[in-house]
């Protein structure tokens, strides 16, 4: 299995270092590094940055239509408002951009695709003057006809979103279809699928629908631009992604004579990120606008209604999905079509619909397959990256499907799972192999920790009780040559500062890359700093989505750390004659197996060298870099049946329950317990996996329950803020959530670790939807499953 | 506009100032007085990040405009971080890495503070009730109200 | 998110410099006691006052009492100190069962019962409760008080009886003689805190006579005079009962909106009357669910 060739160097490194020993550091729970700056209120967001009071702040104007024609651009009044220092309008910048597709200005040129997309900014030195100045920008519009709906932008007669898409530059492995909306469109054909639905004894056909999400960070987007005499542009940005934005900004403003070395990005922490803040957004906007004012810093802050319309959102989804099964519970066929409604921009929403398309069979073994999944452009706002990445939406139909298919065919739903889920070297989708998984062990536990088969009745006469079991499975979506990397400097003392632009987004990645340090080097976690990046002084890590960052970059750490460790053991075998078979590091030494004696602190030596007896010094200040690219990674296969390349790293897998109560008049449900089950390979930090469990499953269930953008039919959102966007509350946990962490090691990733952080809110969508079917006998096929669809599905099966 | 003139104590402090009638309390804290662990969040009073305490009580400083506090006694977290319960709840926060993005974790902990130090033997209940206003995407808040019911378990 | 609007910003030390600016600037003078729906208005330009006057410096709007039968509450109020009250909640406890249904701790303690009624949106939550208190708006101006029935009070979605002249000063309600308990029952997408989708708030007699009105289900909140006839002087039973679910729906006029559809609403006008009558009934008698708890639906 081509994995098995991977065996990277960390691996044998770490065989040496501590042939035998036990982990000491790594697989402890170890608080936060961040923990007391954020507790304290001291943490630093963009947000709170002091630039001085020639801080210039920026305000947008917007267009209030879903598509239109731009007429003609006042911006006389605005200007002449005192206080207004620069109105910049989508003239000066005709260079388009994208992650993956180049289908966006940073400000509409001739056309608006959404309501809420930006037309032009005003620059003032006082946020009210900003906004009252972006109010006297008068812009006529011609209204185009729109389409808001990924189906009907299909038809023939639906209005063209991009009628130039031929012209737009792409990644290699998309596919649009210039003529059309279809921005992309990802093939998979595996086996022979007519034969699959002939060996089927039953095929059932069914669609199932999931509207579109925000995010919801607490914390706005932000970004201040300044743009300096010496050709620079510094951006101090809320983002999981610094390198990518410093990579588009440069790109999108070349013109103004940028290169990569001229662009640095900073970002602190981030109050939140989900995927929101992993591409460009905002970002470009704030960019843009500090060339037009040099030498003063421009502060582009969002609103939480801009948060809501003019972000990335999840994508909507309508999935089309057929599927044959054996008497025996086997999966003799799936064909499966998703249509994604990826907004008026899809540059980064095009490779949620990539990465869902691979990899929509789920966690089982499916011979026969067909896979369509579609990217369509509508006139509605953008989206892209969201925790989960397109795995919830498909796994909310494939995994009410199997449930429903299992039940009439009279077989237990969980035994169904284990019976077809996919083990280690089974064919993926696209041809490549399966990493070693623990999906049967995770199925195994949930499947006793819900009390899977015992019917519990409510002490409530007016509520019964459902449960229910799903899989899931996920990989990260990225690149193929995705790459991190990590410098690792030692101090006089001996403590450690590490360099990295993995971001910490919350989920622990800065203590979880001192731990790896930790354990290679023997220095305690209380000895290493390790900060959020800047892009001039960290080194390159491609974006931190995709519940990667613990595999990649702590990838990138631990061979810094063996790298440092290298150099101290051979400057200690150059000095002191010792073989370097026999030196190991011990708490802050150096210590000899045949020499038991010998112990060299780290602190005598890391800086300044080691004195030899001729009292000259040898060595110097220890460091060491580490890089990690997946090198068996390929994006590039046969665009009509998706085989040939290695897309995905590896999947994480796992299985979760619960037992939920439902209220037959009110359809309220109430979640008594959930258990979910995780094979992360290895919990660096349990405490924090944990925490990824707990809080993705409330916010998954958010989803399932009461979340969902709401649009008029003129593309305006109606609900931009948390008074009708509700977001859970503490109110809203479930009774009792049991975090379960399977370890079956991934070969490559350090210390055998790999993601988690998306998947513990993507099966949530299908447990409450089969748990609400397993409760009181009706069947909900859109999301959300509210209670109000609920108490209504059971008042009509009554009649 | 007329400018007002406004005094009122800043975490102990007492501050003088000029604002505008439209000026709102949490923007002159964080952009005229350098305090910012209130953060913006919804503007509108759901999320809670805003909080601080005003004459002893937990107000949404993005709902206040700054001339209210003419008079008044502000206390954000970086002066509660002197109080008892405050360093109480930071301790065990801490312990149970209780937070994660840490952005809505000011409005929390004055939140619990508010409580604590108004009743030390909350029920589950009272925990909840006290931080309901305060939105945390990211913990699905298990570990916050652990947390404090830690801390009143261990004063 | 800052406020473009301009506008003067006055706090009286006495009533009458108070109704002096109302007379001048009418319409175009906004009262600023808690400020939680104020301030969003003012930050989302739906309101655009040319003064604000802060009325927290008037002694007479603050603070409640209860003499006589009559709990007179001032302007100032704020939801926090009806729940801080063991007298709120020994003798009103519908009230300061409702109160907990508002919003959330930080803006309860700013926002005012009198600013609920004055906002009149149709969902407010203290809305139905003072109906059924039959609770009176008392109000001034520089020409003299008027004293108005809630139930004159909303006069549409957002509007009220209040003359652009004139301020809130308190709000009475009297305390019934005869035996009595109650329950607030709201709808709501979660258990977090949210705007009603629906309320229903009862006062049950011992004498089996009931008063009933609901928010969020019609324009304005209302009492539900029909039902009230129908369930009136016989226990409570199964036929009385769907007997009362039939005739309230002659009495609501939900609409479908981005919270809920009509049909819901309807649904749940049912259900919700026979929680909250069974919850009022059980509580008259020392049983049911304590005030607070087990009312959000």
């Amino acid at each position: 299995m081509d994995l098995q060739k991977l065996i990277t160097k960390p691996k044998k490194g770490a065989k040496s270092i501590r042939a035998g020993e036990e982990l000491t550091v790594v697989g402890q729970s170890v608080p936060r590094i961040d923990g007391w700056e954020k507790i304290k209120g001291a943490a630093k967001y963009t947000d709170d940055l002091e630039f001085g009071p020639g801080l210039l702040y920026a305000a947008l104007v917007e267009s209030p239509f879903a598509h239109a024609r731009i007429k003609s651009i006042d911006i006389s009044k605005a200007e002449k408002l005192h206080g207004v220092v620069k109105v910049v309008t989508g003239g000066n910048f005709t260079q388009k951009f994208g992650l993956y597709m180049n289908d966006r200005y940073v400000f509409a040129t001739d056309t608006v695709r959404f309501v809420g997309e930006q037309v032009a900014a005003v620059v003032a030195t006082d946020p009210k003057i900003a906004l009252r100045g972006a109010g006297l920008v008068k812009v006529e519009y011609e209204e185009l006809p729109a389409v808001m709906d990924a189906v009907k932008a299909l038809e023939k007669d639906s209005p063209l979103v991009h009628p130039d898409l031929k012209s737009y530059t792409h990644v290699p492995w998309f596919f649009p279809k210039p003529g059309t909306n279809i921005a992309h469109w990802r093939k998979i054909r595996k086996g022979d699928l007519a034969k699959g639905f002939r060996d089927a004894d039953l095929v059932m056909e069914d669609t199932y629908s999931v509207p579109r999400y925000a995010h919801c960070a607490i914390e706005p987007h932000s970004a201040i631009g300044l743009y300096d005499a010496s050709g620079r542009l510094t951006m101090w940005t809320s983002s999981q992604s610094p390198f990518t934005q410093r990579h588009v900004f440069a790109e999108t403003l070349k013109s103004f004579g940028l290169s990569h070395k001229d662009v640095r990005v900073i970002s602190t922490y981030i109050g939140g990120g989900f995927g929101g803040k992993a591409g460009v957004t905002m970002e470009i906007i704030a960019a843009a606008l500090a060339l037009t004012v040099p030498g003063r810093p421009v502060k582009l802050l969002w609103s939480r209604a801009q948060e809501f319309y003019n972000t990335y959102q999840r994508l909507g989804c309508t999935a089309k999905i057929k599927m044959g099964v054996s008497k025996a519970g086997k999966i003799t066929a799936l064909d499966f079509k998703l249509h994604w409604d990826a907004g008026a921009y899809v540059e980064y929403g095009a490779n949620v619909v990539n990465a869902a398309g691979l990899s929509a069979s789920g966690p089982y073994k499916v011979d026969n397959l067909s896979i369509d999944s579609m990217c369509t452009y509508t006139n509605l706002p953008p989206c892209g990256a969201y925790r989960g990445f397109g795995y919830s939406e498909f796994l909310f139909g494939l995994e009410s499907h199997i449930t429903r298919m299992a039940r009439e065919l009279g077989l237990d739903p969980v035994e169904f799972r284990m019976k077809n889920a996919i083990k280690e070297g089974d064919t993926l989708p696209y041809g490549a192999h399966m990493n070693p998984t623990g999906i049967r062990d995770a199925i195994e536990r949930v499947r006793k920790e819900i009390r899977w088969g015992v019917k519990e009745k409510s002490k409530d006469p007016k509520k019964a009780i459902g449960k229910a079991q799903v899989c899931f499975w996920k990989s990260p979506a990225m690149p193929p040559n995705a790459s991190s990397s990590a410098f690792l400097k030692f101090n006089e003392d001996g403590s450690i500062n590490i360099l990295v632009s993995g971001m910490e987004i919350g989920q622990g990645l800065l203590t979880v890359m001192a731990q790896i340090a930790s354990e290679v080097l023997s220095v305690p976690v209380s000895k290493i700093r390790v900060e959020t990046p800047d892009t001039d002084r960290n080194p390159y890590e491609w974006q931190t989505v995709g519940s990667h960052v613990t595999w990649g970059c702590g990838n990138a750490v631990k061979r810094a750390a063996l790298e440092a460790r290298e150099r101290i053991l051979d400057l200690v075998q150059r000095v002191h004659c010792l073989d370097k078979s026999a030196l190991y590091l011990e708490d802050q030494h150096v210590k000899c197996r045949t020499k038991p004696d010998f112990a060299l602190r780290f602190s005598d030596f890391v800086i300044n060298g080691i004195q030899a007896e001729d009292h000259t010094f040898k060595g110097g200040p220890i460091m060491g870099s580490g890089v990690f690219m997946p090198e068996f990674a390929s994006a590039i296969s046969d665009p009509e049946t998706g085989q040939g390349g290695h897309p995905n790293v590896h999947y994480t897998t796992g299985s979760a329950g619960i037992i939920l109560e439902v209220d037959r008049e009110t359809g309220k449900m109430k979640i008594k317990k959930v258990a979910l089950a995780v094979d992360c390979g290895k919990a660096i930090n349990p405490d924090l996996v944990r925490g990824q469990i707990v809080g993705g499953l409330l916010q998954g269930f958010a989803t399932v329950l009461y979340e969902d953008m709401r649009y008029n039919e003129k593309g305006r959102l109606l609900n931009p803020n948390f008074s009708d966007y509700k977001i859970p509350t503490v109110m809203d946990m479930p009774d009792q959530v049991v975090p379960i962490i399977i370890e079956v090691a991934q070969p490559d990733g350090p210390f055998g670790a790999r993601g988690v952080g998306e998947h513990t809110m993507i099966p949530c969508a299908p447990l409450i939807a089969n748990a609400v079917e397993d409760a009181v006998g009706v069947r909900i096929k859109s999301m959300p499953v509210t209670k109000e669809k609920v108490a209504l599905a059971v008042k009509a099966a009554k009649k | 506009m007329k400018q007002h003139n406004i005094q009122f104590w800043l975490n102990g402090e007492k501050v003088s100032l000029q604002v505008e009638p439209s000026d709102v309390l949490l923007d002159v804290l964080r952009g005229k007085l350098g305090i910012k662990s209130p953060k913006a969040g919804c503007d509108r009073g759901d999320c809670g990040t805003c909080t601080v305490l005003m004459n002893g009580k937990t107000i949404r400083s993005c709902l206040a405009l700054a001339v209210e506090a003419d008079g008044a006694e502000i206390v954000t977290l970086e002066g509660a971080n002197s109080r008892k319960w405050t360093q109480r709840l930071q301790k065990t926060f801490h312990e149970k890495n209780a937070f994660q993005c840490g952005f809505c974790a000011p409005g929390v902990i004055l939140s619990a503070t508010e409580l604590l130090e108004n009743n030390s033997r909350p029920t589950t209940h009272d925990i909840k009730e006290a931080i309901a206003g305060n939105l945390c995407r990211c913990t699905g808040y298990e570990p916050i109200v652990e947390a404090i019911e830690e801390t009143v378990k261990g004063k | 998110m800052p406020i473009t609007t301009e506008f003067e910003y006055i706090k009286p030390k006495d009533m009458d410099e108070a109704l002096h600016v109302f007379s001048v600037y009418k319409e175009k003078a906004r009262v600023l006691a808690g400020g939680t729906d104020l301030v969003v208005h003012l930050k989302e330009n739906l309101a655009r006052p040319e003064v604000v006057v802060d009325i927290k410096a008037l002694p007479e709007l603050a603070g409640f009492t209860l003499r006589d039968g009559t709990l007179r509450l001032g302007a100032l109020v704020t939801f926090s100190d009806l729940i801080a009250s063991p007298l709120i909640k020994s003798k009103f406890p519908l009230l300061w069962e409702a109160s907990l249904t508002v919003a959330s701790v930080g803006v309860r303690n700013r926002a005012t019962v009198a600013g609920n009624i004055c906002s009149a949106v149709p969902s407010a939550d203290s809305a139905p409760v003072l109906a059924v208190y039959e609770a009176e708006v008392l109000t001034r101006s520089l020409k003299g008080e008027r004293r108005i029935p809630i139930a004159d009070w909303f006069t549409g979605p957002k509007k009220t009886a209040l003359l652009p002249e004139e301020i809130v000063t308190s709000i009475e309600l009297k305390l019934p003689e005869k035996k009595h308990a109650g329950c607030y029952m709201k709808l709501s997408r979660y258990e977090g805190e949210d705007l009603a989708q629906g309320g229903i708030a009862v006062l049950a007699f011992a004498d089996n006579t009931y008063r009933l009105a609901t928010c969020a289900l019609g324009p304005k909140p209302a009492r539900c005079p029909g039902t009230e006839a129908v369930l009136s002087g016989a226990r409570l039973g199964e036929k009385l009962l769907s007997k009362a679910k039939e005739t309230i729906l002659g009495e609501v006029s939900p609409i479908s909106d981005i919270r809920s559809s009509k049909e819901y609403r309807l649904h749940m006008t049912q259900i919700m009357l026979g929680r909250a009558l069974g919850s009022a009934v059980a509580r008259l008698f020392g049983k049911g669910a304590k005030y607070g708890t087990e009312n959000i639906c």
